[in-house]
């Protein structure tokens, strides 16, 4: 069997249990060592399984009815996520760290279209999005949506016409974005529940807009509980 | 103090980056306009190494047309944000028109 | 009268020969232009306006490990053994064929190891005898 036919087998299987092992190894010698102990990995990990797409669709369908909240929500994200329930400062006390330390809702308008990348990394607001969906950590968004945002834009079907501003924000420091996309025609008269079951999480990246017809499905996996 | 104030017009320094940078390469030399403030935070040269008290510096949203990112960008409005911190940032360069 | 088996041995190294080399092996060499370096030294995160084609997004979920990978690192943040910025900079570390080749979360993991090590938490004797170890608790063959 020669190496060529090897190396190929083993890209195609996707085994990825030296991850898993490497992934044991560290936690048991860390937690060994006192670097954090297994309360620590279990209180984070509960943290991880609460949060999700829900909390961003709840801060957006609050806003649409409530035009004052709206205001403290542009003018203070953080303030404001703890009208709805959602402390940035959790659960470590000083937030989480790949996540906290400011956050920005971006509203879009007639004339602006907000979209947001981390070319560098994948920055995104986990405790008002959860985990981010894997295509915005591939190499491929990151490259492509701060310099081809129409085409990008496009393949996930959504058409803007050339007069409205598209706006990417590349988040490559400390601050973490949502998008605020606008309320849609035919929901006059729905309440926050209903409203909030079509902001899914694809409308706050910035890559869809929300619709009357179409509701949020079940957030996106946070992964094995 | 900061340096620079919303509405500035601002350009993206080049200049040597080993090992690691936080400044985009597709800013590099670019120019755009400070949209809002940042707080102060540590730099990534200093927070990237383990420096947690390192040099604390303002940061910007700095707002560029997409048209002055990429040479073949064709829609006029687009618009590109991202914030770069107060060493990497110098007054627009005059542009020969 | 020369056999089919004969002719398939003689020729197969020539006809493999054929195909076009695309790729320069590096080797070391004595000199290289200002540009390679500069290009060699490119931190590999800075992606945004590379080109690259269109290509299907997939949302596909974290599996256990993954989610382990990203509570490890965060946990390790939480009690002040690193803070994320020096993640990013040690996944970058890893260069450019790790960064590419792995996946997202290998990238984590591997990175969180070798700060172990360089932070002098654990040596790499005792990593690679944990791994040794895990490996034969899981089954997992070499």
């Amino acid at each position: 069997m020669s190496t060529t036919h090897e190396h190929s087998l083993a890209l195609e299987q996707g085994e990825n249990s030296k991850f898993e092992v490497l992934e044991i190894a560290v936690r048991e010698l860390a937690i060994s060592r006192g670097l954090f102990s297994a309360e620590d990995h279990r209180r984070f990990t509960e943290w991880s399984e609460q949060v999700g797409p829900a909390g961003g669709s709840r801060l957006v369908a609050k806003a649409w009815v409530d035009p004052e909240f709206k205001a403290r929500l542009l003018a203070n994200g953080i303030e404001a996520c703890k009208e709805v329930g959602i402390d940035w400062a959790q659960p470590t006390g000083h937030g989480a760290p790949s996540d906290y330390t400011w956050f920005y809702v971006l509203e879009n308008t007639p004339q602006v279209h907000h979209v947001i990348v981390c070319t560098l990394c994948s920055c995104y607001p986990r405790p008002v999005l959860g985990m981010s969906p894997s295509w915005y950590r591939t190499v491929n968004y990151r490259r492509r949506i701060v310099r081809w945002p129409r085409e990008v834009l496009s393949e996930f079907g959504l058409y803007l016409p050339p007069e409205v501003e598209i706006r990417v924000h590349d988040s490559n420091a400390k601050s973490r974005f949502m998008v605020m996309p606008m309320r849609p025609k035919g929901t006059e008269g729905w309440s926050e529940e209903q409203l909030a079951a079509i902001v899914t999480r694809d409308t706050m990246i910035g890559v869809a807009l929300p619709s009357a017809d179409w509701t949020a499905t079940q957030p996106p996996s946070q992964g094995a509980s | 103090m900061r340096k620079f104030q919303i509405g500035d017009r601002v350009t993206v320094k080049e200049g040597t980056s080993l090992f690691y940078t936080r400044v985009q390469t597709y800013t590099r030399g670019k120019t755009g306009v400070i949209a809002d403030y940042r707080p102060a935070w540590v730099i990534p040269e200093d927070e990237a190494w383990g420096r947690d008290d390192g040099r604390k510096e303002p940061f910007y949203v700095v707002r560029f047309n997409q048209r002055d990112l990429w040479p073949e960008y064709k829609d006029q409005n687009d618009t590109l944000e991202t914030e770069i911190y107060e060493r990497w940032l110098e007054p627009a360069k005059e542009e020969a028109k | 009268m020369r056999s089919p088996a004969v002719e398939f041995e003689e020729e197969q190294p020539m006809i493999s020969a054929l195909v076009p080399a695309v790729h320069q092996a590096l080797s070391s060499p004595p000199t290289i232009s200002n540009r390679f370096f500069h290009v060699l030294m490119h931190i590999p995160h800075d992606v945004g306006g590379q080109p690259d084609i269109p290509r299907v997004y997939q949302d596909i979920p974290e599996v256990d490990w993954e989610m382990r990978t990203y509570i490890d690192c965060e946990c390790l943040g939480w009690r002040g053994i690193w803070n994320s910025e020096e993640r990013r900079r040690g996944e970058n570390d890893l260069g450019e064929t790790i960064y590419f080749g792995f996946p997202y979360y290998g990238r984590w993991i591997t990175t969180a190891a070798r700060t172990l090590i360089s932070k002098g938490y654990i040596t790499p004797d005792e990593l690679n005898a944990k791994i040794d170890e895990v490996s034969k608790r899981l089954g997992v063959k070499e």
